[in-house]
Parts: C-alpha cells; structure tokens; sequence
C-alpha cells in the first residue's frame, strides 16, 4: 500500500547551503485525502501524495502538500 | 422564496454561484498575501493583534495539545497557540497557497518549525483524519468559506471528543448608531488604504462587503450548533466589531 523507499531524502538542508524545504514525512501520518479520508501513499521522486481510492495524485510544492482536488493529477490505474 | 435552481452564494455584495466564490476568494487572497499582515494592522489599527490575544486567553492553550488553524495564512494563530502551550503542536491549513509562504519566511516560523506544519487544504473538505486535533480555530477566514454549514461540520469531524472549537470573525455590532459609524468608516476608508498600500482597492471593497454581509452573532452560533457542538456560547470584541465564538465536541 504505502511505498517506503528505504533511503529517504535529506530533509530541512539541501545543496549549495541554500535552504530549500521539503516533505516532512511525519506529515504523511497526518494526512488522509479530503475527498474519500482515505490514506495517501508518497512518491518522493515525484513529489506527490497518491490517493489510490480517489485516483488523484496531489502536489507537494516547496514542502508543502497541497490537499485541494482543483490542484491534483488524475492518475488512471 | 425565489429559490433558484443554480446554487448561489455572497461575494461580498455580489451574489455569484457557489462553484465560483472559492476560485474568486482565492484571487484575492493571492492577490493581498504580501501586503496581508500590514494591511491588517492598518485597517483594524492594530486591534487584530489584540483580538488574537483575546482569543487565546479564552482557548488557554495547554500543554501537548494539537491545534488545528483553518485559513491560517501567515500563521497568526498557530504561532500565539505555539507560544502558549509547551510542546504543543499546530497544523497551519489554508486554501491559498502564497499564504502560507508568506507565513512561513516569518521569524517565528523558523523558530517553530519543528513544531508548526503548513497544508493546503479547503476547509469544506479537510485532509486530516476524524478525531484528530485537540483545538480548532478559524480567525478571520470562516466568512470566506463557501458553505458555512459544511465547514463547521468539518471541524466538527476532525475534533478529538473534548475537543475545542474557536472562531474569531468581523461581527455586527448590536448598536444601530454605531454600526452606521463603522460602516461609513469601513466602506470610505478601507477601499482607499488598499489601493494606497496594496494597489488593490477591489480586494478590499470584496474584504469589507464580506464582513458586512456576515450572519450576526446568535444566527452564527445557531449554525455551530446545527454542526453539532455543544455550550456554544460567544464574546463581543469592541463592541461587537469582531466576536470570538466558542464551541464543544462532547
């Protein structure tokens, strides 16, 4: 169900001593889809939480999850 | 009694259907983010800042807790909340995503950053689980949200049982003589000093439309109930300008 790579990504600093922020992954605990409440799964390459019951894929900009389904990705599988 | 058959809702004085309000509301908050924490000590003179204290003598924030702030924006609340309570933690959630960017360059976001979280979300359609949060608060956003009723219901939902609702919104004051004062104040001058600070005189005619146009304070109250909660009971902040309303999931 939920994808766990086994190497997170470094989060808080990043490269070239600018600051970037990023997924907080205790986050992922904390957040369920807003259309059906059901647990969402997270792709860190693509920066995207997935909710296999809506079938949508929201964006995660900056660090930040954006939980709005007018902002998501239909994912058809 | 002439019910349309299209839904329609207020923005500020203009009635638009329900489906547009949210992308519109969007517009203007994306519109003011920058300027958004100064416009508002110009236009309440700085009383917001005072109200917002208000609302956390009445919630006394306590330790542990976890605080949900819908329509956080720049993290006001979440912060004072943060401040208050000893190892406590707060979820910042707004439907304008330059809000919270905005919130989070702040100093005290920094400071709090391990404790503070920052989601995008809509506060009809909540993206945390049930009986998930101690607190509650909605300050300054719950007049922008498109269906009133589903967002408290909302709240509702997303409470732990014992949990807290506490709503801080522009109210009516009970006073005919000096409502007509403050509503000569608000329309004359709020419009101007947007277009002066912010270059945006129409985001800040919509800004004192909705607060005209929100319900008063028992007809709000009543819809808190409708929701669910329990010992509702509000407090009139100067002279019912602004009330804070609270609210129990028993």
């Amino acid at each position: 169900m939920t994808d766990t790579p086994a190497s997170a990504p470094a989060t808080g600093t990043a490269e070239a001593g600018e600051r970037r922020p990023a997924f907080d992954r205790h986050m992922l605990e904390a957040l369920v889809c807003p259309l059906t409440l059901g647990p969402l799964s997270y792709d860190a390459e693509a920066q995207e939480l997935i909710s296999k019951s809506a079938h949508l894929a929201f964006p995660i900009r900056d660090g930040i999850p954006v939980m709005l389904a007018s902002e998501a990705r239909r994912t058809d599988d | 009694m002439d019910e349309q058959h299209d839904k329609t809702t207020h923005f500020g004085f203009q009635t638009v259907a329900e489906d547009q309000k949210a992308g519109m509301v969007h517009g203007v908050f994306t519109r003011v983010a920058s300027r958004y924490d100064v416009m508002n000590d110009l236009m309440s003179m700085g009383i917001h800042r005072a109200w917002k204290d208000a609302m956390m003598d009445w919630l006394a924030p306590r330790p542990g807790q976890r605080l949900l702030d819908v329509a956080g924006g720049t993290g006001d609340v979440a912060f004072r909340f943060l401040n208050r309570a000893q190892g406590a933690g707060a979820v910042v959630c707004d439907m304008t995503e330059s809000m919270l960017v905005e919130g989070r360059k702040r100093a005290e976001a920094e400071k709090m950053a391990d404790s503070l979280d920052w989601v995008v979300g809509d506060a009809m359609a909540l993206p945390f689980p049930d009986n998930s949060f101690d607190v509650y608060t909605i300050s300054f956003g719950i007049r922008n949200v498109t269906r009133i009723a589903d967002a408290m219901k909302e709240a509702y939902r997303v409470l732990k049982p014992g949990g807290r609702l506490m709503v801080l919104e522009f109210s009516q004051i009970p006073n005919d003589l000096m409502q007509k004062a403050y509503d000569l104040y608000s329309f004359n001058v709020i419009p101007v000093m947007g277009q002066i600070v912010a270059n945006d005189r129409d985001s800040y005619q919509y800004l004192v439309e909705s607060i005209r146009k929100f319900p008063d304070q028992e007809t709000f109250a009543g819809m808190i109930r409708a929701a669910g909660f329990e010992q509702v009971k509000y407090r009139n902040l100067t002279m019912g300008i602004a009330a804070l309303h609270s609210g129990w999931k028993i």
